[in-house]
């Protein structure tokens, strides 16, 4: 890879190279250059789902989906303390972050009608 | 799916939900921010959280919450259909190499050293390394699952080759890492790193080194093809933006050459298989595999008798996570043919698996029944928990799933190997490229 | 014996030009590569103007010596400039205003490819209000690819080591049999000062430096491990994990920093009462428990002992297997250095089988 004759020259040195006056900006050429950014997908708007008009007798999930153990059993028992005519019902999400629950979603559309959902830790 | 919701957001991360639901298509979502760390937080901590103002807009987090459930839905909130991004030209508008070269540092698509700019003439020549078409697709990359993925071109990849300083002759490989569509820059908050290793003629072809010192900076096409995929992360798999799109606590020093190298594969003691042919491929193919984990371990000791040192070596990677990659000096897995007798990978990966223990604090935390058993007086059971602080209880916490992946790599001046909690997510062909 | 095998005297070698033979940057760039002046990335070639750019970095005169290096101590040690520094900086792609942090770096004289057949790795961390001037990152991925202080510095170390410090071609002067993935940038980024708990001092004020000092500091080791979990109280989960880390490993097994995300310091400091770095580092080094083979292996002695039956010896060797006792690997002489750095977004840390080496003035190279 090292040839012994580059080697012998110890260190290196300033290369004077044919670039004149490249540190100068004023004299540079302009060039044309690629674009090295790729495609983002177009944004599909969703709508978002309509609000309760109340929350007395509704069912409402505050679900874990991995933000510690501690936080959101007492966002529902202070919402519960507060809101007492509503139903609080605390879930876990199975699995990681980065793992869906269709059996937990499932549950939630069916007998839920709205839904608390942390995200950080 | 129907169900009004409100999501609560601990503070950190702002910029990161925001983005996310604007790419999701629910660019007004109604957030609640709460003081961020909560994990690891005791109850009576968490309840006064619950009780206080939220550290964004001001405002209690109660009626906050109630008030994202209950108000009514503005007709921005209602919208429908699809919200175009701006368009990405094929060329920058020309300006002097000087001002280029701030705009791609301001804008962070380098990885913080200069790149060569990618001007027309410079990836023209480039893409004489492929026989493709630049404006064939080569695939999709995203950041991690919540984000979008982002497709692109041969040409495209061809310009961020030209960026890392890559000679056309590397641009097969690095087109064949663009289409696994793994990102090297995951987002998560524990910092990831990830792995990339050649197999086949390839290797000898471009003069990627699988010898002495294999792994740090010192060849010209492991060194550019490390950092072409980092490149292609973010410019390409839409990541890298510090708090939005990537999340890492405190960054993995890995990320900047993603350990890649070739495999020695001509050192490999006989009958041990290059690691591509391990996955189905043929010898006379050329292959790169991509890895990912978190961190890797210099390990080793004069010795013949190894594979009680890789045992042990694998400890810290043992508990919860359980995937390991070993990278094995020839010395080593030529020891380990010659005086233990491993006569493949295999059979060393399988002793390994079998035999490596899982940390007894772990062992009970997730077996609550051999816990009861335990305490019922049940062996063996019974025994392992009278074990002192800090055992392994003798049970593997490797998952077939999972196996131990063994690569040789190095240059054979000491008998050492490399350990980290790594495993195989997918190979590409590198001729499919060429 | 020949004549020439009898010789004494000097051997002269071949006089070092200040600049090169003027070429196309194309050839020039070439002659670099393959000459191995690089670390496998293409470099800004240093020019004379663009040298004297990075010159104004610094009020230094061109010719002062900065320092010496040699790869390992059976080699030679090489001296150099700050003009010959200067180069090297440039070719990192380094900006003149990191120039005074690099000159400190080169005059610790500590080589970043150290020769040794195990693949040392070398750590960098940058202290005082240079993190701020020149925007080090200290916070997100401060460890990552992101952040053109921290990459440029870490790789114009690397940069250096070979061209001024006479290492880096394998095979003779450098020697790794496998190489250190770590040496591209050489874990260089900043303390994340202005979050450091209460009581907590900045790394370089441990070391005797005043606050307002900038300060960047060497570390040597191989390896870093990525940990985080909730399990335990950080300081219990890191005594396990120190230990676990040398079970087997490279050095001497008693040499570890810690590298804190802000939030593992802060919990460490409110909820488990570390009250300063130095609390927490003696806790450990006291608790660290030592993985029994390597301890039967190191302690003769004691193995004879506990053959005899001498307690505590004896209980020990009936540990089971993988067991570790209750002797503290660490030596006072070597404490655990910990250093908080990340972005708050998890309570993680790094770990790893590195220690002090030096410490160096930025400003007096200003």
């Amino acid at each position: 890879m090292k040839t012994p004759a580059c080697r012998a020259w110890a260190g290196v040195f300033l290369a004077f190279t044919l670039l004149a006056g490249f540190g100068a900006a004023a004299e540079e050429d302009m060039i044309s250059i690629l674009n090295p950014r790729g495609t983002p997908p177009p944004i599909r708007l969703v709508p978002m789902a309509p609000r309760l008009d109340t929350l007395d007798g509704k069912t409402i999930y505050v679900v874990n989906i991995g933000f510690g153990d501690t936080f959101l059993p007492e966002v529902r028992n202070v919402l519960a303390e507060k809101y007492p005519k509503a139903d609080w019902v605390f879930k876990r999400k199975a699995g990681s972050y980065f793992d869906d629950d269709p059996k937990l979603w499932a549950e939630i559309k069916e007998k839920g009608n709205a839904m608390i959902m942390g995200v950080g830790h | 799916m129907g169900v009004p919701t409100a999501p609560v957001v601990t503070q950190r991360f702002l910029e990161l939900v925001k983005t996310i639901s604007y790419k999701k298509g629910m660019p007004k979502q109604r957030f609640t921010f709460v003081p961020h760390p909560v994990a690891g937080r005791p109850p009576e901590v968490c309840n006064q959280f619950v009780r206080s103002k939220d550290p964004v807009t001001g405002k209690a987090i109660v009626e906050e919450l109630v008030a994202a459930l209950t108000a009514p839905l503005t007709a921005e909130e209602k919208k429908t259909g699809f919200m175009l991004r701006p368009p990405q030209p094929r060329l920058l508008e020309p300006d002097t190499p000087t001002n280029r070269a701030r705009l791609f540092e301001k804008n962070g698509w380098t990885d913080g050293i200069p790149v060569i700019l990618p001007t027309e003439a410079r990836v023209a020549e480039m893409l004489k390394g492929t026989s493709h078409e630049p404006n064939e697709i080569v695939g999709t990359m995203r950041p991690s699952p919540p984000h979008e993925a982002w497709e692109f071109t041969v040409e495209m990849v061809a310009a961020n080759a030209v960026m890392a300083g890559a000679k056309p002759e590397y641009l097969p490989v690095i087109l064949a890492l663009a289409s696994t569509g793994v990102t090297s820059l995951f987002s998560s908050t524990t910092s990831f790193a990830r792995m990339a290793v050649a197999n086949g003629p390839i290797i000898e072809q471009i003069n990627m080194s699988g010898g002495l010192g294999a792994l740090g900076p010192f060849s010209p096409a492991n060194a550019t093809i490390g950092r072409a995929w980092t490149l292609v992360s973010k410019n390409l798999g839409g990541g890298g933006t510090l708090g939005e799109t990537y999340l890492g606590s405190q960054g993995s020093n890995l990320n900047y050459n993603n350990l890649c190298f070739a495999e020695k594969e001509d050192r490999l003691p006989s009958g041990w298989k290059p690691f591509h042919v391990q996955k189905g491929y043929k010898p006379g193919e050329s292959v790169i595999s991509t890895f990912t984990g978190w961190s890797i371990i210099h390990s080793g000791g004069f010795t013949t008798q190894h594979k009680e040192i890789i045992k042990r070596s694998m400890m810290p990677f043992a508990s919860g996570r359980a995937q390991v990659t070993l990278l094995l000096d020839p010395i080593v897995a030529h020891d380990l043919k010659d005086y233990q007798e491993f006569g493949t990978k295999e059979q060393l990966s399988e002793w390994l698996m079998k035999n490596a223990g899982t940390p007894a604090l772990q062992y009970w935390g997730s077996h609550r029944e051999e816990l009861q058993k335990a305490k019922a007086g049940v062996e063996p059971y019974a025994s392992w928990l009278k074990y002192p602080e800090g055992s392994y209880v003798p049970v593997s916490s490797f998952k077939p799933e999972t196996p131990i992946e063994i690569i040789v790599v190095g240059g054979e001046t000491n008998p050492f190997f490399l350990v980290g909690d790594f495993r195989h997510v997918s190979s590409a062909s590198v001729d499919k490229w060429r | 014996m020949t004549a020439e095998e009898k010789k004494t005297g000097f051997l002269a070698r071949a006089p070092r030009s200040r600049l090169l033979e003027p070429g196309t940057p194309t050839n020039v760039a070439r002659l670099f590569n393959d000459s191995g002046w690089t670390d496998g990335i293409p470099v800004i070639l240093p020019t004379e103007a663009r040298v004297a750019e990075m010159m104004k970095g610094t009020s230094h005169a061109p010719e002062e010596t900065v320092g010496t290096m040699r790869p390992s101590p059976p080699h030679e040690a090489w001296e150099y400039t700050v003009e010959m520094v200067a180069a090297n900086a440039v070719m990192a792609g380094a900006k003149p205003e990191h120039f005074p942090v690099i000159l400190a770096l080169a005059s610790t004289g500590v080589t970043s490819l150290f020769s040794s057949t195990t693949s040392f790795a070398r750590m960098v961390v940058v202290n005082g209000p240079i993190r701020e001037q020149i925007k080090m990152n200290s916070g997100i991925g401060a460890m990552g690819p992101f952040n053109e202080a921290n990459a440029a510095i870490g790789r114009a170390w690397t940069l250096i080591s070979k061209n001024l410090g006479g290492g880096g071609t394998p095979g003779e002067t450098y020697l790794g049999s496998q190489g250190n993935n770590l040496n591209y940038n050489n874990i260089c980024f900043a303390e994340r000062e202005e979050l450091l708990p209460v009581g907590w001092k900045p790394f370089h004020v441990q070391k005797g430096y005043k606050a307002g000092e900038s300060v960047v500091s060497t570390f040597t080791g191989w390896s870093m491990v990525n940990y985080g979990g909730f399990a335990l109280p950080h300081h219990q989960f890191i005594n396990r994990m120190l230990s676990a880390f040398f079970y087997s490993g490279t050095g001497s097994g008693s040499q570890a920093t810690l590298l804190l995300d802000p939030i593992t310091a802060q919990d460490i400091r409110n909820d488990e009462g570390f009250d300063t770095k130095e609390r927490l580092s003696e806790w450990l080094m006291k608790n660290a428990m030592t993985p029994a083979s390597l301890y039967w292996a190191r302690r003769g002695g004691a193995l004879k002992k506990a053959q005899e039956g001498v307690a505590p010896f004896a209980s020990w060797l009936k540990y089971p297997e993988g067991s570790f006792l209750p002797v503290s690997n660490f030596r006072s002489e070597v404490p655990i250095e910990i250093i908080v750095v990340g972005g708050e977004t998890n309570a993680f840390l790094m770990a790893g089988d590195f220690r002090y080496v030096s410490g160096a003035s930025v400003d007096k190279w200003r």
